[in-house]
C-alpha cells in the first residue's frame, strides 16, 4: 500500500469506529473556566493520553489513538449524565481579629451571603474549616482554629437553612497558611475560616 | 449584637459538645452526598438498592446503580462531582480526605454505562491518588473534566 492510501485506510477504520454506536470511550472536556486538564488511559495495550477538549479515545481498543468526539456525539452519550451534574462548590473565607473568635468587619458583612448561598441549594452541605497565622504554639493554634470554626458553624447553623449535622467542622491549625509567612507572624490573611458550600 | 453573639457562642459550644460526646457519629464515614437523582436512581448498600434522593449521604462501598431511565450525581467532601447516565453502575472503592495528614485517596470502578467526572481537591493535590477503573482499563487524571462510557461486559 502507498502511504496515502495507507493513511485513507487508517482514516476510515477511525472514522468508522468513532461512528460505531457501542464502544468503550473516554473523552477529555473543557472545564468550566475554560482550560482542559489531562486523562491518562492505561489498558492492556498500552497507555493514550488526552490533553485537548473533546480529544477522545477508545478504552476497549488499540491505545494511543485518538480523535475528536463531536459535541453532537457527546450530547447524545452523555447529555444525561451531564445534566445530572451537581452544583459546582462555592469557598468564602472570613478574616479574624488577632488571637480571638472576632470576625473582621468585611467578613461579619459576609455571613448574610454565605446563608444566602446556602439557601439557594435544596440540599447543601457544609465544610467550615478553621486556621490561624503563625503567633504562638502549635496547640493553641489548633485549638484556636477549632474556636473559629465552631464560631462560624454557631452562625449557620444560628440562619437555619441548614440541617447541623450536614457540616463538618476542622481544625487545620497553622498548618495551612494561605499566605506563606515565617513563624511567630501576624498576618490576618491566614487567621481565616473556610466555608466551603456544596 | 453582644447577645446575638453569646447565643451565637453556646449554639457553637453546644455543637461542639454534640460532636466530642459521639465521636462515632455517621459523620466520619459520610463522604459526600445525593445532589441529583432522577427516575430509577439508586444507591446500593450492602447488597440491597435503596431509591437515591438528593441529601442521602454516600459512604465507601456503596454503589451508585441507575436503570433506564435514570441518573444520579452526587459531589463529594474534596469537591469531587461525579454524575451517572442510564442504566450504569458505578462503585466508590476508597476514599480517604484528610489534607491535613497527606491521606488523599478516590478510587471507584466504572462497571456499565456513563460517567461524567469533574476533579476536586484530591486530584489538585495528588493526581495519581484518583483512578476510575473500567473492565477493559484504568482512567487517571490531573485536574479535569471528562466523560466515560463503558460498554457492559459480557461474561
Amino acid at each position: 500500500m502507498t502511504r496515502p492510501v495507507q493513511n485513507c485506510a487508517l482514516l476510515l477504520a477511525s472514522l468508522v469506529l468513532a461512528g460505531c454506536a457501542n464502544q468503550s470511550y473516554v473523552a477529555l472536556l473543557e472545564n468550566d473556566d475554560g482550560t482542559t486538564g489531562k486523562v491518562q488511559i492505561t489498558t492492556p495495550y498500552g497507555s493514550t493520553l488526552l490533553n485537548a477538549p473533546r480529544q477522545a479515545t477508545r478504552i476497549d481498543g488499540p491505545s494511543g489513538e485518538t480523535y475528536i468526539a463531536t459535541p453532537e456525539k457527546l450530547d447524545k452519550d452523555f447529555g444525561v449524565a451531564m445534566k445530572a451534574g451537581p452544583a459546582k462548590p462555592v469557598t468564602y473565607l472570613l478574616y479574624f481579629d488577632l488571637g480571638g473568635s472576632t470576625l473582621t468587619p468585611e467578613s461579619e458583612a459576609e455571613v448574610a451571603k454565605i446563608l444566602d448561598a446556602i439557601g439557594t441549594r435544596s440540599v447543601p452541605d457544609v465544610s467550615v474549616i478553621g486556621h490561624t497565622d503563625t503567633v504562638g504554639d502549635d496547640g493553641a493554634n489548633e485549638a484556636l482554629a477549632l474556636e473559629r470554626a465552631r464560631f462560624v458553624t454557631g452562625l449557620i447553623a444560628a440562619g437555619n437553612k441548614i440541617d447541623p449535622a450536614k457540616i463538618v467542622v476542622e481544625s487545620h491549625g497553622k498548618r495551612n497558611l494561605l499566605v506563606p509567612t515565617p513563624d511567630n507572624t501576624e498576618e490576618v490573611r491566614n487567621r481565616r475560616v473556610e466555608v466551603t458550600i456544596r | 449584637m453582644k447577645k446575638y453573639k453569646r447565643y451565637v457562642l453556646q449554639i457553637a459550644l453546644w455543637l461542639g459538645l454534640v460532636v466530642t460526646a459521639h465521636p462515632v457519629l455517621a459523620q466520619d464515614a459520610v463522604i459526600g452526598y445525593v445532589k441529583t437523582a432522577q427516575d430509577d436512581a439508586n444507591l446500593v448498600v450492602d447488597g440491597k438498592a435503596v431509591k437515591a434522593q438528593p441529601g442521602m449521604p454516600v459512604q465507601v462501598g456503596y454503589v451508585l446503580k441507575t436503570g433506564k431511565p435514570g441518573s444520579l450525581g452526587v459531589t463529594f467532601r474534596d469537591n469531587t462531582m461525579v454524575s451517572i447516565g442510564p442504566d450504569t453502575e458505578m462503585v466508590v472503592d476508597e476514599y480517604l480526605f484528610a489534607p491535613a495528614k497527606g491521606e488523599l485517596k478516590l478510587a471507584a470502578t466504572l462497571v456499565k454505562g456513563t460517567l461524567q467526572y469533574i476533579s476536586g481537591v484530591i486530584a489538585k493535590l495528588k493526581p495519581e491518588a484518583v483512578t476510575v477503573k473500567t473492565p477493559v482499563g484504568i482512567i487517571g487524571v490531573r485536574g479535569t473534566r471528562y466523560v466515560a462510557m463503558v460498554e457492559e461486559v459480557q461474561p
